[in-house]
């Protein structure tokens, strides 16, 4: 490091050298908004989608079928499920979307029995669970969902056909329940085919994480031979399947935010190169008053964190902005992967500008430092 | 014992097959408080001599010895050490950092000093001040004419108080007026701030300022070739 009173000075070198800086400054800030961007596209489908020890949630699906319009259950297969040993609690649930394929503003309809909501493990931002019993075509929305359509409490919300009124707000950690409208199961089932009697799924509670893949197990071979056979798995890896084709997308923008890295890199090292170049005769002058050679090449250091930080800062202040007001959801078959710029992504992208700084500074502090003060005099 | 003494001090550079010796087994003794001007033609060694009294550049071979110690021995940071606390250089195109303002090419050599802000201003404020500069502060070196330029340049070279003063054509690049005025101030320096100062010159008109005027040719004093002659 350098001594305290020695910062300003770099400061004056970054803040003085105004062009240079705000051009390297928006190049970095390009590449670290763009990192950011994928890490949090990365992070939202490790959320969604990997499992822990602790899972409790299975989803009971129509066998082979992978869209929610073509999922069709009995909806009386609940009480067989919920007598298998190691069941905590059985919610059906119909799935109405606007739209099935991949896209950032799907509205997702879950229609749910009373008990169901009231089990939920989700906290209300606004309005209450009585409004939403108290009334048929009342819904509860996801924060996201809400934040994205500029919806608030008494709002009508109306897609894919179907008109509901804003009963409450909810906030959860769970992906899924942040893009979701939750509606009364009786309303969706009349409202979108009039399918009474028949949902998409089943969301099945297990007592013991243990127990997860055997109870599914059970779950199938009790349907297997009847006319609507099941597929059973955890939540996360019910995710997994669906959003496959997001998941191989995010694989590949992970190399882009390989490239964004290698971009920043190049862009720092070519600026602190040039900038050392330059001033060639300013470090001459510095050595001639007796600063050390090993002082100057850490002020080229110092100058080049310094500069790499600032535009990473800029670049995750960006991103973050961005998914933060613009509530991104990538949702297909009515299951969300959230895009979230959050504190780890930010952590992340900020230590790996510092170390970028650091590194692409290497080099010309190194040229700095060896420059021999009298040729350096002969050559200006 | 002199202030500065060189001993057959020589230098010799590789400028690819060829080999150059600008300074050539040159003898001379510089006293504490003199003001000494150094002259000759281009290429006759006056610059690598003040560049190796500075401790900027090494002698090939013999021994530069300033109050008794010989800085040609000494490590690259042992070197940089005593360029801070013994030398001031002006040079004839100032070379101030020109992202910096006057105030603060002057600070530059205190940086490396531990002093608290005050003592820090006290001294930048004293040596523009003192160079009649102060009025420009905060002003950008692209903001000066020549002179004002090395009055900022001369007060970067005495700030830290140094011992020696080396100055390489300090009015090369200025005005008869400002080459005056800035010959004048240093003259003035030399009894105030009490160093020996060391001018290379090609203007007679400059070393008439100086308490003493050698002549250089070929790498050695012309006194020393005319010894050897006889």
């Amino acid at each position: 490091m350098i001594p305290v009173r020695m910062f300003p000075l770099v400061g004056k070198y970054i803040v003085r050298h105004r062009v240079r800086t705000l051009l390297t400054l928006g190049g970095i800030a390009t590449a670290m908004f763009l990192f950011c961007a994928v890490q949090a596209m990365r992070s939202g489908v490790a959320a969604a989608t990997q499992e822990t020890a602790s899972e409790t949630t299975l989803v009971v699906y129509r066998e082979n079928r992978f869209c929610p319009f073509t999922s069709e259950l009995p909806q009386d297969y609940s009480r067989a499920i919920a007598a298998i040993p190691g069941v905590k609690t059985v919610a059906p649930m119909r799935i109405v979307v606007n739209n099935c394929r991949a896209s950032l503003d799907v509205v997702t309809f879950r229609g749910v029995e009373e008990a169901a909501l009231h089990d939920a493990d989700f906290r209300l931002l606004g309005g209450s669970l009585a409004d939403w019993t108290r009334r048929h075509d009342a819904a509860i929305v996801g924060e996201r969902l809400a934040e994205r359509r500029g919806l608030k409490v008494g709002d009508i919300l109306s897609a894919a056909g179907i008109s509901v009124s804003i009963a409450g707000i909810l906030a959860s950690d769970n992906p899924q329940d942040q893009n979701v409208a939750y509606v009364h199961l009786g309303f969706i089932q009349r409202a979108a085919g009039n399918k009474q009697g028949i949902v998409t799924q089943f969301n099945v509670e297990v007592a013991d994480p243990s127990q997860l893949d055997a109870v599914a197990s059970a779950i199938d071979e009790s349907f297997a031979s009847s006319q609507a056979p099941t597929w059973t798995s955890s939540e996360k890896a019910f995710v997994a399947r669906a959003v496959t084709d997001i998941v191989q997308l995010v694989e590949f923008a992970g190399w882009l935010g390989i490239g964004s890295l290698v971009a920043i890199f190049a862009l720092v090292a070519n600026a602190i190169s040039l900038s050392v170049q330059d001033r060639a005769k300013d470090h001459a002058v510095m050595q001639t008053l007796g600063y050390p050679e090993n002082l100057i090449a850490r002020l080229v250091v110092v100058e080049s964190l310094g500069v790499s930080l600032l535009g990473g800062l800029f670049g995750v202040a960006i991103a973050w902005s961005i998914s933060w007001f613009g509530q991104f959801t990538f949702s297909v078959e009515g299951l969300s992967v959230i895009i979230q710029a959050d504190a780890e992504t930010i952590a992340v992208g900020l230590a790996i500008c510092a170390v970028i700084g650091v590194g692409a500074g290497l080099l010309p502090a190194l040229r700095a430092a060896r420059l021999s003060t009298a040729e350096a005099f002969r050559a200006v | 014992m002199a202030f500065i003494e060189c001993r057959q001090l020589s230098r010799t550079y590789k400028r690819g097959d060829q080999e150059i010796t600008p300074l050539d087994r040159l003898d001379l003794d510089v006293e504490a408080g003199e003001f000494l001007a150094l002259m000759g033609p281009s290429g006759s060694g006056k610059t690598t001599l003040l560049n190796l009294i500075a401790g900027i550049d090494r002698p090939t071979s013999g021994e530069l010895l300033v109050q008794g110690r010989n800085i040609a021995s000494l490590s690259r940071s042992a070197l940089a050490a005593w360029r801070r606390d013994h030398v001031g250089y002006i040079f004839q195109l100032y070379n101030l950092v020109p992202v910096l303002t006057a105030y603060e090419n002057v600070e530059l050599p205190l940086l490396l000093q531990a002093l608290s802000r005050k003592e820090c201003h006290r001294r930048v404020s004293a040596a523009l001040n003192m160079v009649g500069i102060a009025n420009r502060h905060d002003h950008y070196p692209r903001q000066l004419s020549g002179g004002q330029e090395q009055r900022v340049a001369i007060a970067r070279a005495i700030v830290a108080e140094p011992r020696i003063i080396v100055a390489d054509e300090p009015t090369g690049d200025l005005d008869k007026s400002s080459a005056h005025d800035i010959l004048a101030l240093l003259q003035r320096l030399t009894h105030e701030v009490s160093c020996a100062l060391i001018m290379v010159t090609h203007d007679p008109r400059a070393a008439e300022y100086a308490t003493r005027t050698l002549h250089l040719e070929k790498g050695r004093l012309v006194e020393q070739l005319e010894e050897a002659a006889t």
